[in-house]
């Protein structure tokens, strides 16, 4: 069986800044990943290239055994969703109309055909946000603005998910749901790779660790295997270490 | 505003409805102006009813229709392309780049080349110089900065108007009359046939335009969204550039620099009817068209005799309303 994601010796620099030297890994559906890393150590970037937004230096990145480059703007979208840290919020879009737009990569015609509107109302029941669908999304809250995007992706039905630090401006109870709704996407067959500085939330949700440090993948972990090797975390900080809950999962703390 | 989802249905009410608009302005301004003309003495063909009505009147409505049309549309589509509310042709200094082009034909005295007007070929090589050099310069990190696209706009908006006044400087008398006369921006005297090519390029421009709308609201909330989102980016921003300079040349050719329309009339599309672009670009198209042939009508009875030309009384409609966008923007 091919992997639905290989990446495999990414490299990407800015001008003389070298962020990516040879970063690679592969994944399959109904793996929910955690990627890793210290602030400016790319891992936005290689999302990015993932995604097909940014054009990798050198190395390669396969969808279901197929070149990325090779795939169509569109063909792309319908199997993979990217979701940025954020977006242009302050046009006065509806909920309901920035969720649709997740439907570009199926339309032909200039208007939303039914099944469009049908996947829209789908994914906005999923997100919970059914219930402000004609609300301006400038009005909504951080959260409540998380909850349409996610929408906006699911309505897109990909088989690979990139999420950018889908946390970020959430509180506590909107950061579990968060991942948990990711957590569930991902059970339910599709690759969810995320970017987050929340190691607790990863342990606690995601199946596995990637740490993109100097530019390369330096330790790729399933989350049952995190707490007898934490070589990963000394990546990260050397002021946490790991301990176990009572329910036997790893866990995160100051030293 | 914004409650009821997109339809087929709202979509063309709102489409029929500027439509209307638009034809009614076609009808109607033609008749007003200083001198009276009586519609049965046009109908009869009779002096000098006739000739004012037809080689004066229609033709000044039509240019007004399909210039300020033009201006409303790139302000519309600028405003997508650059996610900045306040980019226009104006602001961007596109304009003056379309300005600076036609003087210099006109300094030049260079009539055609291969049969198209000089002055067209000129002021769509300044609008596409312009657009993209200010692309260019606000170009950081993969994204297009507001505040860059601003200051290189207004900083291009002053060297073009420099260029300007140094061209008008050194040609002789003849020539910087006929310069003078169209920098004043008025939409006086043109011919059907320039008016014919203008109007093919105006049509064929929108409808791509038109049928790109739905990547254009993509693109407005954000670039990456919207390739994300299977928006062939590449393609659809180069047709973006090509059309917007053509409308903007075309527009600011035959009419001169008009400011103010491609702003104002966007931001009440957008606020008063839908920020979606199948709905805001049709519209704006429509209202522009409106706008700028009424201000035209407004312009030749407020001091007749004398004339006051279209860009004037746009600019003074225009410039408070910039002005209170700026106060409740920043």
């Amino acid at each position: 069986m091919t992997d639905l994601l290989d990446a495999s010796d990414i490299a990407f620099a800015y001008g003389p800044n070298v962020i990516l030297e040879s970063a690679g890994f592969s994944a399959r559906g109904g793996e929910f990943v955690a990627l890793l890393g210290l602030n400016g150590a790319g891992k936005s970037t290689l999302l990015d290239i993932l995604a097909g937004l940014r054009a990798a230096q050198s190395g390669s990145v396969r969808i279901d055994g197929r070149t990325l480059s090779q795939w169509s703007a569109r063909e792309r979208a319908q199997i993979i969703s990217h979701l940025p840290q954020g977006i242009r919020g302050e046009l006065p879009f509806t909920v309901e109309q920035i969720v649709l737009m997740g439907r570009y990569a199926y339309a032909d015609e200039w208007f939303e055909s039914d099944e469009d509107r049908r996947q829209a109302t789908e994914a906005m029941d999923r997100m919970q946000c059914l219930g402000y669908r004609h609300r301006q999304y400038h009005t909504l809250s951080g959260g409540e603005r998380q909850r349409v995007l996610l929408a906006a992706c699911l309505a897109q039905q990909p088989k690979i998910l990139l999420f950018d630090e889908p946390s970020t401006y959430l509180d506590v109870q909107q950061q579990l749901q968060c991942f948990s709704t990711l957590a569930a996407i991902a059970l339910s067959g599709a690759l969810c790779i995320a970017v987050t500085h929340d190691l607790n939330l990863a342990l606690a949700h995601c199946t596995r660790l990637l740490i993109l440090h100097r530019g390369k993948i330096a330790a790729d972990t399933a989350v049952t295997e995190a707490a007898r090797d934490p070589k990963w975390l000394s990546l990260l900080t050397e002021g946490m270490r790991l301990v176990e809950t009572p329910e036997g999962r790893p866990w995160v703390v100051y030293r | 505003m914004g409650r009821v989802s997109m339809t087929a249905e709202r979509s063309t009410g709102w489409i029929t409805g500027c439509a209307v608009l638009f034809l009614l302005g076609a009808l109607l301004l033609p008749w007003i102006g200083p001198s009276a003309v009586d519609i049965q003495r046009v109908f009869a063909k009779a002096a000098p009813d006739y000739s004012i009505f037809v080689q004066l009147r229609i033709t000044r409505t039509l240019l007004g229709l399909l210039v300020g049309g033009s201006l409303a549309l790139t302000g519309g589509l600028f405003q997508a392309m650059l996610r900045d509310s306040l980019a226009t042709p104006y602001t961007l200094g596109v304009s003056a780049g379309a300005a600076l082009g036609a003087v210099t034909t006109l300094a030049l005295d260079l009539d055609s080349v291969l049969g198209v007007p000089a002055l067209w070929i000129g002021a769509t090589v300044g609008a596409g110089v312009v657009l993209a050099m200010v692309a260019g310069a606000s170009w950081k990190s993969g994204h297009i900065s507001g505040v860059r696209l601003l200051l290189t706009g207004i900083s291009l908006n002053s060297i073009c108007s420099a260029f300007i006044l140094l061209i008008y400087g050194v040609v002789r008398e003849r020539r910087s009359f006929s310069i003078t006369q169209w920098l004043l921006g008025s939409i006086d005297s043109v011919s059907y046939s320039a008016l014919g090519v203008f109007a093919v390029a105006v049509v064929v421009s929108s409808i791509v335009l038109f049928r790109q709308a739905r990547a254009w609201n993509l693109i407005a909330v954000g670039e990456f969204w919207a390739a994300s989102r299977g928006v062939d980016l590449q393609r659809v921003m180069l047709t973006g550039y090509i059309c917007g300079s053509i409308l903007t040349a075309g527009a600011i050719a035959l009419s001169g620099p008009i400011g103010f329309v491609g702003l104002v009339v966007p931001h009440l599309v957008r606020s008063r009817i839908s920020a979606d672009n199948r709905l805001l670009l049709p519209c704006s198209f429509l209202l522009g068209g409106v706008l700028l042939a009424a201000c035209d009508t407004v312009g030749r009875i407020v001091l007749a005799p004398a004339e006051l030309p279209a860009g004037a009384v746009m600019a003074v409609i225009g410039g408070p309303y910039l002005i209170w966008v700026v106060r409740r923007r920043f």
